[in-house]
């Protein structure tokens, strides 16, 4: 139990690191919100004035731009270990490596949440969608959309963080892993916009909820690998 | 009453100490280059060692891998007799390296550095322990600026700091005067005194030969990947042995 607490307590102190030194570079962040919000914007014009036709596309690209959002995020949160070989460094402490990737996990999961609480009223103004009753449950997806999202992003930024094409590298690997997030969440968001009228909702939060379990044990389990030189 | 004299008993091979310190046939390739080739040797404990050698030499390659930062291609290494690859999460405990990076986090304080620290090291009274640090490096003034505004003189002080929240049994130390003045080169030389004093074992990659063989009781000289040479007491080596190791090392 002493072990879990003190898991536990690495990985808060990692995701506070993370967040501190996220909001103090308060620039990334909005540039990465604005960033994603342009691309709400965009495709709407690429739409055009149909109503019924941005209806329809709206969760889509709704988690298009949370999932383009998320690539900037947790690519931002790992350049932090670059700087000055803090890399190195966070690799040496005598720390359960599964710790070090849930403290990353957490930080990512934090900013991603963030960008789809954002988004999400965005997208609802742009497109012209009433949100009404559908709030619990696009909650709920955005939370397990979010966490799913830090989970692969946490990931595969570990796998390209000592690459030198990084930025290149990590949304080559990481989008075809998201495929089944983006299609389970993009069903659920529209389920829960029309008001869940086939009763497949569940079954979809129910994928999203499966995906992110399988994606935090395999990251969880590995993560310790990538951290080595 | 018949004074009596006690004969130590020759040493034998059992009864020689371990040493702190051991490679055998040490190894580590960069591609087909080799940055160290068929390292042998034994640093006896509590001794302070200096790494001498030109750029490119080696010194800081043979450091990260015993601070099991880097993995060696070839050979093993051992910390107090527990092998580094086998169990690095206990050479992590009882190693401290200070590396040509600071690893510092730029948007962070002086003193939350040190607080990240002490949590990831498991440090009792993590915020005393941070402020005696601080002021141990000097720094208790500038504690609350973020790292980003510090200068390099500053940085290095506060990496040397993170040493000093925990007790080592090897300390591994690469060019730690770089960057820092006359102030902070004499701090660097107090630490290394009383690190020795206590009994730690510490190995020093130093340009500055003359000043770190002063405090040093041996040294070895590396060169393109070999340790050619070695002097003083507490540090021993063995003539590389390339043989079964693939062709590259060597060809540096």
């Amino acid at each position: 139990m002493n072990g879990l607490r003190a898991d536990a307590a690495v990985a808060w102190a990692i995701a506070r690191k993370d967040a501190r030194a996220e909001l103090r570079g308060r620039q990334a962040t909005v540039s990465t919100l604005f960033f994603a919000a342009l691309v709400l914007l965009l495709f709407g014009f690429a739409l055009g004035p149909d109503a019924r036709r941005l209806t329809e596309a709206a969760p889509g690209l709704l988690w298009l731009a949370i999932v383009f959002g998320s690539l900037l995020s947790v690519t931002r949160l790992h350049q932090l270990e670059v700087e000055d070989g803090a890399l190195d460094e966070l690799a040496r402490y005598p720390v359960e490596r599964y710790a070090i990737y849930l403290g990353k996990l957490l930080a990512g999961f934090a900013v991603v949440l963030v960008l789809g609480g954002v988004l999400l009223p965005v997208v609802a103004i742009l497109y012209g969608i009433s949100l009404g009753e559908a709030w619990p449950a696009l909650v709920v997806t955005v939370l397990l959309g979010a966490i799913g999202l830090a989970a692969v992003g946490t990931f595969y930024a570990g796998v390209t963080v000592r690459m030198a094409a990084r930025e290149v590298m990590l949304p080559l690997l990481m989008l075809p892993v998201v495929a089944p997030l983006l299609l389970a969440a993009v069903k659920a968001t529209t389920a829960a916009l029309a008001g869940d009228p086939l009763g497949d909702l569940g079954a979809w939060l129910q994928l999203l909820a499966a995906f992110d379990l399988v994606m935090i044990v395999a990251g969880a389990a590995t993560y310790g690998y990538l951290l080595e030189e | 009453m018949p004074q009596t004299t006690i004969y130590a008993a020759p040493r034998t091979r059992e009864q020689t100490p371990p040493p702190a310190v051991a490679t055998h046939q040490l190894a580590r390739l960069f591609g087909r280059s080799a940055a160290l080739a068929g390292v042998t040797m034994r640093v006896a404990a509590g001794r302070t060692i200096a790494l001498l050698g030109p750029n490119g030499a080696g010194k800081t390659t043979l450091l990260r891998i015993l601070a099991t930062s880097l993995r060696p291609s070839f050979g093993r290494a051992e910390i107090e007799s527990i092998d580094i690859v086998a169990r690095p999460d206990v050479v992590r405990r009882r190693v401290a390296y200070l590396s040509h990076a600071t690893g510092l986090y730029d948007d962070l304080t002086g003193a939350e550095n040190l607080a990240f620290t002490a949590t990831m090291r498991s440090v009792p009274e993590p915020h005393a322990a941070v402020d005696r640090v601080l002021a141990e490096v000097g720094l208790t003034a500038d504690a609350d600026r973020r790292v980003r505004s510090y200068s390099a003189g500053m940085r290095r002080r506060l990496a040397l700091g993170r040493l000093l929240l925990n007790d080592w049994a090897v300390v591994l130390l690469d060019e730690p005067h770089a960057a820092l003045d006359a102030d902070g080169m004499a701090l660097v030389d107090r630490l290394l005194q009383r690190w020795h004093e206590a009994g730690v074992t510490i190995l020093v990659a130093s340009h500055q030969a003359e000043r770190v063989t002063r405090l040093a009781d041996g040294w070895a000289r590396l060169d393109s990947g070999l340790l050619i040479e070695t002097g003083g007491s507490g540090v021993e080596a063995d003539a590389p042995d390339l043989v079964g190791v693939p062709a590259q090392v060597g060809r540096a």
